[in-house]
């Protein structure tokens, strides 16, 4: 027997038959004009759609995927987070040759995994312009939780800019986006809270960092979307109250991390990355560039809620409301004040001495971050590695530089600052006081069956010229760098040392990071870790794919500046 | 015929005894820090509610019928029970997860009360995610033990079962959930549904 799926407004049919699980989609990517703004632009998309269908397989299924390019220049559909052989992962240049103007390519490769996950274009900087979709695998047997309904929350920051124009304005200088550059008059306010001297010299280490405390995001300008939808479009889902609703939240933007939340309603989160975790009821939660979570929310009252959506830099928000009936709304809560890194944020920064100094500066207050030596901008030699441990021995609270520095709120929280280095500004902290998920909540579901020490562990220190606006591993970028080279059955730590004062998801594609997050054989699986600025952090890989696989930071602008690597996964030496 | 054996380890442990609880839960609320989230008046009327409208423990002598049910991770099966009002249920539950778990009978209202006090023991250490610290668990916290019985929740740990006999009140909305932190949001609930004379 046959059985039709109707996917998404009939653009798609998958066929399944009972003998073999088998189904074969039908995608093509065109040239698109869209409008978000109030003015026209030009965008990409998938099936004439932004967001692409929602591709929906099952675990087990053998899945066939013509994609045709209908469009004047080169394109892919890369299946974030799916394991998969590398030849199908695609990735123009790792993958295989990308998808030539009016070409097909298909894919063909079976499920094995299930969750929320997604595709994107892997050339160019498609992803902004619209080339990216919704992807869930259905399980084989029952989930570990229950819900009435369910819905994928897809966000997502659109420019009318041409990606191509905002990467060479960044090139050419990578404050071009911010609005929030300190003023005269900051400077004169500073002068008088902290004094001529204090001034001075915290203009000058920024300076010398070639970075500003209000460089949270490298991009402005954007309109943020929910499932394609403007804040003003607000897209809505319905239920009746006392329903269980899984949301599927999948964070598709090119460079916006976003902290979520829906006043009124515990969300709790039971999938990270499209793996089931122990069930954790949280308030907000950050979630990174290519990251998915899945929450659970209960609304029982006949009204309606607002999904609140903030780019962590504050300059705009995606929102969606969950309603029990069309045309309800809920009040918007306004923006949160905008963060300002600090002192903190850089202890990684080269040629720091970072947060050892920490201790000290307690006592002595503002002027306690006083740094003997020069900062060599980005340089990698001797570089302060501020592992977690060490940045603790800083505690809260003392890194305090004024108003300039300092995140409103952050004097009186000396909470655990999660995933960030103590005295960060970027620390999330929930709207109403509530709990914020941080990756230590996030316990696997299942242990990890082959869960041992690592054979290895490779540093990957992760680095950039934000003057230049190039980014880099160890320093050296893609173009210039030898592939990551890994056996085949190996089990290999990552240690993650983010020496920028931006953060970086970084994404492995073909194999899985088990986040070490001292959960042991509970650690989570991950495709996208997000390594905060000033902070380490490690994963471990079971090198079970042979082939060769992209690793990135997820960032767009990141990836495409140079913060890229090819991983080999070799077979293991015969008769070693 | 007996329907199954009870293991050895059976944890019938309730956080809310009808007389005692209204004072030991404020001041471990307060200890936590959730203080905001409990007025007097809400704890009391769960209180007070409880077992008038729940039922009562029941007889072993005096069981109509066994009810069995297995816990996995985080579910129950069934997912629905069916009792009639007055009737005394043995429930015969085991514990196929690796998780700690619990059973529990009451109002969603009573639920939503429970869930508070089970993430307080998780943050003291009384409970784990796999299991139950005994000792913490008796240790006297704010001048009285958290080991309270009232009979209408049991605690069962991973591979163990338990048995809980209840006689139910008058047919009302009530759910048998597990109030582990998360657990019950995350779908490990249950509609106990009730039956009129002979039917269903």
């Amino acid at each position: 027997m046959r059985i039709a799926f109707n996917l998404c407004a009939g653009a798609l049919a998958a066929l399944l038959s009972q003998a073999a699980l088998a189904g074969t989609y039908e995608l093509e990517i065109t040239e698109k004009s869209v409008n978000f703004t109030g003015s026209e632009a030009k965008a990409m998309a998938v099936n004439d759609s932004i967001p692409g269908p929602l591709l929906r397989f099952r675990d087990g299924e053998d899945i066939t995927i013509h994609v045709k390019n209908s469009m004047a220049v080169d394109s892919s559909i890369h299946w974030h987070g799916l394991l998969l052989p590398y030849t199908q992962d695609g990735v123009p240049g790792i993958s295989f040759p990308g998808i030539k103007p009016g070409e097909t390519f298909t894919y063909r490769f079976t499920a094995k995994q299930s969750g929320t996950y997604w595709y994107h274009s892997h050339s160019g900087l498609q992803e902004q312009q619209g080339v990216y979709g919704p992807l869930i695998i259905e399980p084989k047997g029952r989930e570990p939780f229950r819900y009435d309904r369910e819905y994928v929350v897809m966000l997502s920051d659109w420019s009318d800019e041409k990606p191509e124009t905002i990467l060479r304005n960044l090139k050419a200088d990578s404050d071009y986006y911010n609005n929030d550059r300190p003023t005269l008059g900051d400077f004169f306010k500073d002068v008088g809270s902290k004094g001529l001297g204090a001034t001075l010299k915290d203009r000058r280490e920024w300076g010398e960092m070639r970075m500003l405390p209000s460089d949270i995001s490298d991009v402005s300008g954007y309109t943020f979307l929910t499932n394609g939808r403007t804040p003003e479009q607000n897209w809505t889902g319905l239920f009746k109250p006392g329903e269980r609703v899984r949301l599927r939240f999948i964070n598709g933007a090119a460079m916006t991390i976003f902290d979520v939340r829906i006043p009124g309603l515990k969300m709790t989160v039971v999938q990270a990355d499209g793996n089931n975790v122990q069930p954790v009821p949280v308030d907000e939660f950050r979630i990174a560039v290519a990251e998915t979570y899945d929450v659970i929310v209960r609304p029982t009252e006949d009204r309606a809620y607002t999904v609140f959506a903030e780019a962590m830099a504050r300059t705009g928000y995606a929102r969606a409301t969950l309603a029990p009936r069309q045309g309800m709304a809920e009040t918007v809560p306004d923006l949160r004040p905008r963060p300002r890194l600090t002192m903190a944020d850089m202890a990684g920064h080269a040629g720091h001495e970072g947060m050892d100094h920490g201790g000290a500066a307690m006592e002595s207050g503002e002027s306690g971050m006083a740094h003997g030596g020069g900062h060599g901008a980005m340089s990698h030699d001797g570089a302060m590695k501020a592992d977690k441990k060490m940045a603790h021995g800083g505690g809260h609270g003392g890194m305090q530089h004024g108003d300039g520095m300092t995140m409103p709120g952050m004097a009186q929280g000396a909470d655990d600052p999660g995933d960030y280095a103590p005295g960060s500004g970027l620390t999330p902290r929930a709207a109403d006081g509530g709990r914020v998920l941080v990756y230590g909540d996030l316990k696997a579901m299942t242990p990890y069956a082959d869960y041992r020490a690592p054979d290895r562990e490779i540093e990957l220190r992760l680095t950039g010229n934000m003057e230049r606006y190039t980014w880099s591993i160890n320093g050296v970028k893609y173009s210039d760098a030898e592939p990551v080279r890994l056996t085949y059955g190996e089990r290999v730590r990552l240690k993650f040392v983010n020496e920028t004062m931006m953060t970086h998801p970084m994404h492995l594609h073909g194999m899985w990071m088990q986040l070490d997050n001292g959960s042991g054989r509970f650690s989570p699986l991950k495709h996208v870790i997000n390594v905060a600025p000033g902070t380490t952090i490690r994963a471990d890989v079971p090198a079970d794919a042979i082939g060769e696989w992209a690793f990135h930071c997820h960032l767009m602008y990141h990836m495409a500046s140079g913060m890229f690597r090819k991983v080999i996964v070799e077979p293991p030496r015969q008769g070693s | 015929m007996k329907l199954f054996t009870i293991g050895s380890v059976v944890t019938t442990l309730v956080l809310f005894a009808a007389a005692v609880p209204v004072s030991i839960a404020q001041t471990q609320h307060r200890g936590a820090g959730h203080g905001a989230m409990h007025g007097k008046e809400q704890m009391k009327g769960h209180m007070s509610g409880h077992r008038s409208v729940a039922g009562q423990p029941g007889d072993a002598a005096k069981v109509d019928r066994t009810i069995e049910l297995t816990m996995y991770d985080n579910y129950f099966e069934p997912e629905e029970i069916a009792v009639k009002a007055g009737e005394t249920i043995r429930f015969a539950i085991r514990n196929k997860g690796q998780f700690l778990h619990e059973f529990s009978l009451g109002t969603a209202a009573n639920h939503a009360a429970h869930q508070q006090q089970m993430a307080m023991m998780m943050e003291h250490g009384m409970i784990t995610p796999t299991g139950i610290d005994h000792k913490m668990m008796k240790m006297d916290h704010g001048g009285k033990s958290m080991m309270h019985d009232d009979g209408s929740s049991a605690l069962v740990e991973p591979g163990k079962s338990a048995e809980l006999i209840w006689t139910f009140a008058e047919a009302t909305e009530l759910e048998f959930a597990c109030n582990m932190p998360g657990h019950y949001d995350a779908g490990m609930a249950g509609r106990v549904r009730f039956r009129h004379g002979d039917d269903g």
